[in-house]
C-alpha cells in the first residue's frame, strides 16, 4: 500500500483542502478500446496530477494483467484538481471503467459513485454494442451524459457520423459533445470545461447522519479490508466509530483518504467525495460491496439500496494443481471476491481433479482473468475446466434441477427433458458484412428476429442458444467482419433442445472434468475438436495415450498422444543419484497448470480443448 | 562388509567442452596439496570404515593424468589404510593419450586390473567437435594396447553427435574384442561450454542411436546390462553394479559422493548420502553435504538406479528394507506401467522392458509425481 501523503491539512497543487471546494464525480464509459484510459491519462496530465517521470500510457491500468493485455479490467478511481477558466477550482473524482462486456458489473458499480459520465465514442468506429449498453446504464442511473467523440486524429474519423449515431441510435442529445484526440491531447481541455459546466455537483448534507456507499474494496494483508466509498451525506474522520449497516458490525476508523490513483491519506471525507477508509476490518464477511457505512452513534435511517447481484452466466471448475493448496485457494477466492464482486464460487469435487470450486463468471474473459489473478496475486497453480452454461433438466420423476457442471447431468434414461439457455443477441455491423454474419449465426442455430437499419449500419437481432456463441463465436464474428461487428446479448429463457453429454476418456478412463454438453447433431464435431486439440496440447508421455470422445458408451472420435521415443538420462552413477533425485522433486513442484490424471500429465490447455477455434 | 571405494582425481590434460564433472587442468601446487589432503582423508575414513573393499574405482577427471609416483603414493596410502587392491575389481579411468604398453604394465603392478578408456569416438571430426585431443588412430591404438595388457577393459563411446556415423563407431570399437562398452548419448549439461554455445542434440538422432546400440553390440557378444553399459557376460563393472544395487560405497577426494549404511555419520534410519565439497573447500577440510534417507527416498533411489539395470529391483528385499512397495505407493502408475509393458515382474524382480528403459525418466517422473 502506497501512502504518498499524510498529515492534516495538506497542499494539493497549491490548493488547501477545503470543504467548500466544488466537486464533480464522473465515470468514463465506452465500448472496449474507444480510448477511455487514454483520455484519463490526458486529464491527469492537464491537471498536473502525476509527476512527469511517473507518466506512462494508460496510467490507471495498474494491474499487470491490464498492462499485458492492453485492456482495463478494474474500474479505477482517481482524484484530480482542476482550475477552470472561471477561476474556480474543482475537485474531480473520476473513475476509468472497463469497456469489455464481461466487466459490465464494474461499470454499474462505478456509476453509483457518480453524478455524470463521459461517454467516449471512437470516431473511426462509431457507436458499438457496449456504447449503447453503457449509455443506457448511465441513463437508468439518472446520470448526466457528456458525449466525447475521440480519435479525431485518425484519417477515417467521422465525428459527425458518430454524433448522429448517438442521437439516433442511443437517443442521447449530443449538441455539447466534445471532439477530441485523447492520443494527441487535442481539445481535451474542452472536456474539463464541459465537465465543470454540464455535469451536476453532488448533493449531500454534511450535517446529516453519515451515509457512505461501499462500491468496491481490496484486501490488504496489513490493513485488512479497505472499502472504497462514495460519501453521500455526513463526514468521516479517523477515530469515528462506524457501523456497516447490513451486518451491524462496528469498527473504529484508522485512516481515510482518496486515490491519486494510489492510496493517499486525507483528514476527512465529506459529502460527495470518493475515497477509502481503513478500520482493521480483518474478516471479509464483515462488509459487502453495496453496503452502507454509517456512524454507530448517529446512524442513518436511509441506507442506500445495495447492488443487484451480478448474475454469472458461465461456470467452470477451479482446482489447485497441488491438492494441498485447497485451503489457500478458498482464502484467495474470498479475498479476490472483495475486489471482483462479479464472480461466485462454491465447493465441488471431481473424481479426476479432487477438491475445488465451481465458479460463476460473467463471460469467458472474466473467467480467464479471475484464474490469472488468483495465480499471480495469490501464487497458486490452478487448473480450470471448460466454461459451460447452465442447463435445466427435468428428470423422469418430475424434478427439475439446474446443471452448472456437465458431468452432473443425470443418465439419459433418467432425463425427461433438457433445456438450454437462449440469449437475445444483438449484432451491430456495417451493411456489407450482413451476409457473413447471417451465415455464422445460422450455423450456431440462431433464429433471426429483426433487422434494423441505422444509416449504413445494421442491427441484427437473434435468438440463439447461449452455449453456441460462448467459445469462438466472437473471434469468428470479428474476423468475418474485419473487426467492424460488435455484439451484446442478454438472457432470454431456457428452451428444450436435443442435447447430449459428450464424455472424454483419457487413457481409457472417463474424466468427469472434461465432459461437455452439446447438441446431438454437433456432438461428433465437438468430440472431434476436443480429442484433436487435446492430442495436440498434451506433451508426449511414457506410453501412447488414447484420447476418446464418447456419447453414452459409444466412441465418436479418437486421437493419440504419442509416447517419447527416448527419455532417459545417459549417465547415472553413484555421484549422480542425489542430483537426479533433486531434479525429480523439482519437476514435481514445477508442475503449475499441469494435472496428473492417473499417470498422464495433462496441461491446462487440454481442459479447455472445447474452446479451441474450429479453423 | 566394508564399503567399496570411489576415489576422485579432478585433473585432466585438457578440459572438454561437454563435460560437467568436477575437473580442472593440472597445477603442480594444487596437485601436491590434493595429495596431502587425500592422504589425510584416507586415514580419517579408514578409521571409521576399516576393512578391505571389494571394489575400488579411480574416477575423474582423468586419474591416469597423475604421474606414476603420484599414483603410487595414493595406492600406498590406500594399502596402508584399507588394504589395496579391491578383492574383486580395481578400476582406473584413463585417457587414450596418457599411456603406452610400459605404463599399462606399471598400472598392473600397482594393482589395477581394469582400465576404463575415454575413447569417445573413432571418427576425427567427431573427436574434434567433442574437443578431444586424440584422433581416431590414437584411440584404437590405446584400445589395442589396453587389450594386450591383460587388464579388463572398458571403452566409452559418445553417440548422437551431429555428423557421426554411430553404428560405425560402435562396430569399430566392439570388433576390437573389448569386453565392456559404455555408450552415452551426448548430453548438453547446463553451464558447460556446449550449453553456452547453444549446442543442441537432435532428439531423433539420439533415439536412433540409442535403439541401434543394443542390437549392434549384441552381435559382438556385448549385452546391455544397464541403460548405457554393455558387457560380455561376466565382464560387467562390479563396482558400478554394486552402487546400482544400492550397496554402500565410500567416496574420497573433492566432490566425491558416498552412500553409507545406517548407524554411521549421524545417519537417518535408511542410511545417508554424502557429497564432498569441490576442491578449494575440500582442501580446507570443509565437511560434506549430507542427506539422510527415508523409506520413500530409498524406494525412489532403488527405482532410479535399479530399473536402469538388467537385473532390475528386488521387490522383496525392498519391502523388507523399507516396508513399502511401488505398487502400494502409486497404484495407478503401477497398473499403467505394467499394462503398457514398460515394466515387468518376474518372481521378486521388477524390471524395465526395452520400451520402459528408453522412457525411464518419464516413468520415474510420473512415479514421483504420484507420491
Ligand atoms: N489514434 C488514436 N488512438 C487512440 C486515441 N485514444 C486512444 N487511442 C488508442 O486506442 C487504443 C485503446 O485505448 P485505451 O485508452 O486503452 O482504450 P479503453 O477504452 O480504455 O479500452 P478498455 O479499457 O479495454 O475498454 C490504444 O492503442 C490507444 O493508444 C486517439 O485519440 N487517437
Ligand atoms: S577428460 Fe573426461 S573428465 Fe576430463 S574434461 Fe574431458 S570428459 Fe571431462
Ligand atoms: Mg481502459
Amino acid at each position: 500500500m502506497t501512502e504518498t501523503r499524510s498529515g492534516a491539512a495538506f497542499p494539493v497543487h497549491g490548493v488547501r483542502y477545503d470543504a467548500s471546494v466544488e466537486i464533480r464525480n464522473f465515470s468514463i464509459i465506452a465500448h472496449v478500446d474507444h480510448g477511455k484510459s487514454t483520455l484519463a491519462d490526458r486529464i491527469l496530465e492537464l491537471t498536473q496530477s502525476v509527476a512527469e517521470r511517473n507518466r506512462r500510457d494508460q496510467m490507471l491500468d495498474t494491474l499487470d494483467l491490464e498492462r499485458e493485455r492492453g485492456i482495463t479490467i478494474k474500474a479505477s478511481p482517481v482524484r484530480v484538481f482542476y482550475r477552470a477558466r472561471n477561476g474556480r477550482t474543482y475537485m474531480l473524482n473520476l473513475i476509468d471503467t472497463p469497456g469489455h462486456v464481461d466487466f459490465g458489473y464494474e461499470v454499474s458499480r462505478a456509476l453509483r459513485a457518480c453524478e455524470g459520465v463521459l461517454l467516449v465514442v471512437d470516431a473511426s468506429q462509431g457507436v458499438e454494442a457496449q456504447t449503447i449498453q453503457n449509455a443506457y446504464l448511465a441513463v437508468e442511473n439518472g446520470l448526466e451524459v457528456l458525449p466525447v467523440i475521440n480519435k479525431i486524429d485518425l484519417p477515417n474519423a467521422d465525428a459527425d457520423g458518430a454524433i448522429a449515431d448517438l442521437e439516433e441510435v442511443v437517443g442521447i442529445p449530443a449538441d455539447h459533445a466534445v471532439k477530441v484526440s485523447a492520443k494527441t491531447g487535442e481539445n481535451v481541455e474542452a472536456v474539463l470545461e464541459a465537465i465543470v459546466e454540464h455535469l451536476p455537483p453532488p448533493r449531500g448534507d454534511a450535517e446529516a447522519p453519515l451515509r457512505a456507499l461501499i462500491f468496491d474494496a481490496v484486501y490488504d494483508s496489513y490493513q485488512g479490508v479497505i472499502p472504497f466509498l462514495r460519501v453521500l451525506d455526513g463526514r468521516i474522520v479517523p477515530g469515528d466509530r462506524i457501523r456497516v449497516v447490513s451486518t451491524g458490525r462496528e469498527f473504529e476508523v484508522d485512516r481515510v483518504g482518496f486515490f491519486e490513483p494510489g492510496f493517499a491519506v486525507s483528514e476527512a471525507l465529506g459529502p460527495g467525495e470518493v475515497g477509502w477508509l481503513t478500520a482493521s476490518i480483518k474478516d471479509i464477511a464483515d462488509t459487502q460491496i453495496g453496503d452502507t457505512v454509517t456512524l454507530a452513534d448517529n446512524p442513518t435511517d436511509r441506507p442506500e439500496p445495495g447492488f443487484k447481484p451480478a448474475q454469472p452466466v458461465v461456470f467452470s471448475g477451479l482446482y489447485p494443481t497441488d491438492s494441498e493448496d485447497y485451503p489457500r485457494l478458498r482464502e484467495a477466492l474470498e479475498k479476490l471476491s472483495l475486489n471482483d464482486a462479479a464472480f461466485t464460487f462454491e465447493p465441488e469435487t471431481s473424481e479426476a481433479l479432487g477438491f475445488g470450486f465451481r465458479c460463476g463468471f460473467l463471460g469467458l474473459l472474466h473467467a480467464d482473468i479471475v484464474q490469472a489473478r488468483l495465480e499471480r496475486e495469490y501464487d497458486l497453480g490452478l487448473i480450470a475446466t471448460a466454461p459451460a452454461v447452465v442447463y435445466e433438466v427435468t428428470t423422469t420423476d418430475g424434478v427439475t434441477e439446474l446443471i452448472q457442471n456437465p458431468s452432473a447431468l443425470p443418465d439419459p434414461d433418467r432425463i425427461a427433458s433438457i433445456r438450454e439457455p437462449y440469449v437475445r443477441l444483438g449484432i451491430y455491423v456495417p451493411e456489407e458484412y450482413v451476409g457473413n454474419v447471417m451465415g455464422l449465426v445460422q450455423e450456431k442455430r440462431g433464429e433471426m428476429k429483426d433487422m434494423l437499419y441505422h444509416g449504413k449500419r445494421v442491427e441484427l437481432r437473434y435468438e440463439v442458444p447461449f452455449g453456441e456463441i460462448l467459445y469462438d463465436f466472437h473471434d469468428r464474428l470479428k474476423s468475418l467482419t474485419r473487426g467492424y461487428a460488435s455484439m451484446d446479448y442478454d438472457f432470454l429463457e431456457h428452451r428444450e433442445g436435443a442435447l447430449v453429454k459428450v464424455d472424454v476418456l483419457v487413457n481409457e478412463e472417463r474424466v468427469d472434468a472434461l465432459s461437455v454438453i452439446a447438441h446431438r447433431d454437433r456432438a461428433y464435431e465437438v468430440g472431434r475438436r476436443i480429442v484433436d486439440r487435446m492430442a495436440q496440447v498434451i506433451p508426449r508421455q511414457m506410453f501412447a495415450v488414447p484420447i476418446q470422445a464418447a456419447v453414452g458408451g459409444k466412441i465418436l472420435a479418437r486421437a493419440t498422444v504419442r509416447a517419447f521415443r527416448k527419455d532417459v538420462t545417459a549417465k547415472c552413477y553413484g555421484g549422480d543419484i542425489t542430483r537426479k533425485k533433486k531434479l525429480l522433486e523439482k519437476q514435481k513442484k514445477g508442475k503449475a497448470r499441469m494435472k496428473q490424471l492417473g499417470t498422464v500429465e495433462v496441461p491446462q490447455e487440454a481442459f479447455l480443448a472445447v474452446l479451441g477455434s474450429e479453423e | 562388509m566394508a564399503p567399496s571405494l570411489y576415489l576422485h582425481v579432478p585433473f585432466c590434460p585438457h578440459v572438454c567442452p561437454y563435460c560437467d564433472f568436477h575437473k580442472m587442468r593440472r597445477d603442480e601446487r594444487l596437485v601436491a596439496r590434493y595429495l596431502d589432503r587425500l592422504e589425510q582423508e584416507i586415514d580419517e575414513q579408514a578409521a571409521r570404515y576399516p576393512g578391505r573393499p571389494a571394489t575400488v574405482y579411480f574416477g575423474g577427471g582423468t586419474p591416469s593424468h597423475l604421474s606414476d609416483a603420484e599414483l603410487a603414493r595414493v595406492v600406498g596410502a590406500l594399502e596402508r589404510a584399507f588394504g589395496f587392491p579391491g578383492t574383486v575389481e580395481t578400476t582406473l579411468e584413463a585417457d587414450p593419450l596418457t599411456f603406452d604398453p610400459e605404463r599399462l604394465a606399471r598400472f598392473r603392478d600397482l594393482g589395477f586390473d581394469r582400465l576404463s578408456i575415454g575413447l569417445q569416438s573413432t571418427q576425427d571430426p567427431v573427436l574434434r567437435f567433442l574437443g578431444r585431443a586424440h584422433d581416431g588412430r590414437a584411440a584404437m591404438q590405446a584400445l589395442d594396447w589396453a587389450l594386450a595388457s591383460g587388464m579388463r577393459v572398458n571403452a566409452d563411446v559418445i553417440t548422437a553427435v551431429a555428423g557421426q556415423d554411430a553404428e560405425r563407431d560402435l562396430r569399430t570399437v566392439a570388433s576390437s574384442g573389448v569386453g565392456h562398452m559404455s555408450v552415452y548419448s551426448l548430453t548438453v549439461e547446463a553451464g558447460t561450454p556446449f550449453a553456452l554455445r547453444g549446442v543442441v542434440v537432435d532428439r531423433e538422432r539420439e533415439a536412433d542411436d540409442f535403439e541401434l546400440a543394443a542390437p549392434v553390440l549384441a552381435e559382438y557378444g556385448l549385452e546391455r546390462y544397464e541403460v548405457s553399459n554393455f558387457a560380455r557376460p561376466g565382464d560387467e563393472s562390479r563396482h558400478n553394479q554394486s552402487t546400482w544395487r544400492g550397496e554402500p560405497y565410500l567416496g574420497l577426494g573433492p566432490s566425491a559422493s558416498s552412500h553409507l549404511p545406517d548407524g554411521v555419520a549421524g545417519a537417518g534410519a535408511f542410511g545417508t548420502r554424502l557429497r564432498n565439497p569441490p576442491i578449494r573447500r575440500w582442501l580446507e577440510g570443509a565437511p560434506p553435504e549430507s542427506e539422510a534417507l527415508d523409506a520413500e527416498g530409498v524406494v525412489v533411489e532403488r527405482l532410479l538406479t535399479g530399473l536402469r539395470t538388467r537385473e532390475g529391483v528386488d521387490l522383496d528385499r525392498l519391502r523388507e528394507l523399507t516396508g513399502r512397495t511401488p505398487e502400494a505407493m502409486a497404484p495407478a502408475w503401477w497398473r499403467d506401467a505394467l499394462r503398457h509393458r514398460l515394466l515387468e515382474v518376474e518372481g521378486p524382480r521388477l524390471r524395465a522392458t526395452a520400451d520402459g528403459l528408453a522412457r525411464l525418466d518419464a516413468l520415474l517422473r510420473t512415479f514421483v509425481q504420484a507420491l
